[in-house]
């Protein structure tokens, strides 16, 4: 059996985490255990690495409500996004021009026609058969006018 | 109470492949993402109680993990497993939920790969903390350990988890967080030695007595 390759202190110490969890492959691990067997302080590293892995200790197991998988598989197939999902970023309301031109335009227009439609009426005669009576001319129709005024005045 | 068929089908679907029962919700079953959700639920609730400690709040992460992750089942390329892939989305999912309710952990001031190479020798370096006292009860040490846990950056705290608590490789540690394997060694480096340092700090009597 080949004597395991020395390394140094400084090789040593980055390995020793990735040792310790298990990361390192049997050719860099072997030359590590033979370092670590052979230096204090390198073991003393190790020492503490495994010390502090000891205070990781799971809390008791969540437990998970009565029917979750089936609850969740349906709303999953519902198409429910649930209630995390990223609102979308906030975007500056810009109104639309064209829309409101073209409503505003319609809108005009339509008063408009109104308006000449009202015009067009009061200038056309109010009814619509023709008179026929005579009218006097506005010089006789005064002098007929005074002459009711003195008939009813006696 | 399980008959022997409810048995029998049990542990028929127990040695079912995800990546079966993935292809099956793809095809519009939904009891075999249920056997999906069944499978990873625990871990997954474990996962979120490190970063809430309201009992709603852990629901609601888990609730949208899996949500998030059925959603986005046809993207699942099957290059890492399902597991990894599940993780990545619920370790998102926790880290958006903090930063949403606006209670987003310790943020890391300085960038730590790029301090963490030179380092190495020296962050572990200081005080020695014993490992907990036997007469300590396992809850208590859970206890101490979170409230340790609370203090550190997420991204320390992340890993830590992931690696001592889900017993995650570096590798898998390297697909959930989309990292190196290089940079997980040297985060998880650094977050022990935070890790440590926070727990010497709140509990000094820990310290070694050498």
């Amino acid at each position: 059996m080949e004597p395991a390759v020395k390394i140094t202190c400084d090789a040593a110490r980055p390995l020793v985490p990735s040792y310790l969890d298990g990361e390192l492959s049997e050719v860099q691990a072997s030359p590590l255990r033979a370092h670590l067997l052979d230096c204090p302080a390198c073991r003393e590293d190790a020492k503490q690495g495994k010390a502090l892995a000891r205070w990781f200790v799971p809390e008791a197991a969540s437990a998970v409500p009565a029917g979750f998988a089936a609850r969740v598989a349906r709303r999953a197939f519902a198409g429910d996004p649930g209630l995390l999902v990223p609102e979308p970023p906030p975007v500056a309301r810009v109104r639309p021009l064209l829309p409101f031109l073209l409503v505003a335009s319609a809108v005009a227009a339509a008063v408009l026609l109104g308006l000449a439609i009202a015009l067009q009426r009061q200038s056309l005669p109010q009814e619509s058969a023709l008179d026929a009576r005579e009218m006097p001319p506005p010089w006789l129709e005064k002098e007929l006018r005074l002459e009711d005024v003195t008939q009813t005045g006696r | 109470m399980l008959t022997m068929q409810d048995k029998e089908a049990h542990e028929r679907d127990a040695t079912r492949e995800d990546a079966e029962l993935v292809d099956e919700a793809l095809g519009g079953n939904q009891l075999s993402f249920q056997l999906l959700v069944e499978r990873y639920q625990e871990r997954l609730f474990g996962l979120a109680r490190h970063y809430t400690k309201s009992a709603v709040e852990v629901e609601d992460i888990v609730q949208d993990s899996f949500l998030k992750a059925y959603r986005r089942l046809a993207t699942f390329q099957r290059q890492s497993s399902f597991s990894t892939w599940l993780y990545r989305i619920a370790v998102n999912t926790a880290l958006d939920y903090l930063k949403r309710s606006g209670r987003s952990p310790v943020q890391v001031v300085e960038d730590p790969e790029l301090t963490a190479a030179p380092q190495r020798a020296q962050a572990g370096s200081g005080a020695a903390v014993a490992a907990p006292d036997a007469n300590l009860a396992r809850q208590e040490v859970a206890r101490i350990t979170a409230e340790v846990l609370e203090e550190l950056p997420e991204i320390f705290r992340t890993v830590l988890v992931l690696r001592e608590f889900e017993d995650l490789s570096y590798q898998e540690m390297a697909d959930v967080l989309g990292i190196s394997i290089g940079t997980v060694e040297s985060r998880l480096f650094r977050a022990r030695a935070r890790f440590k340092e926070a727990l010497l700090r709140l509990h000094p009597d820990f310290a070694t007595a050498d």
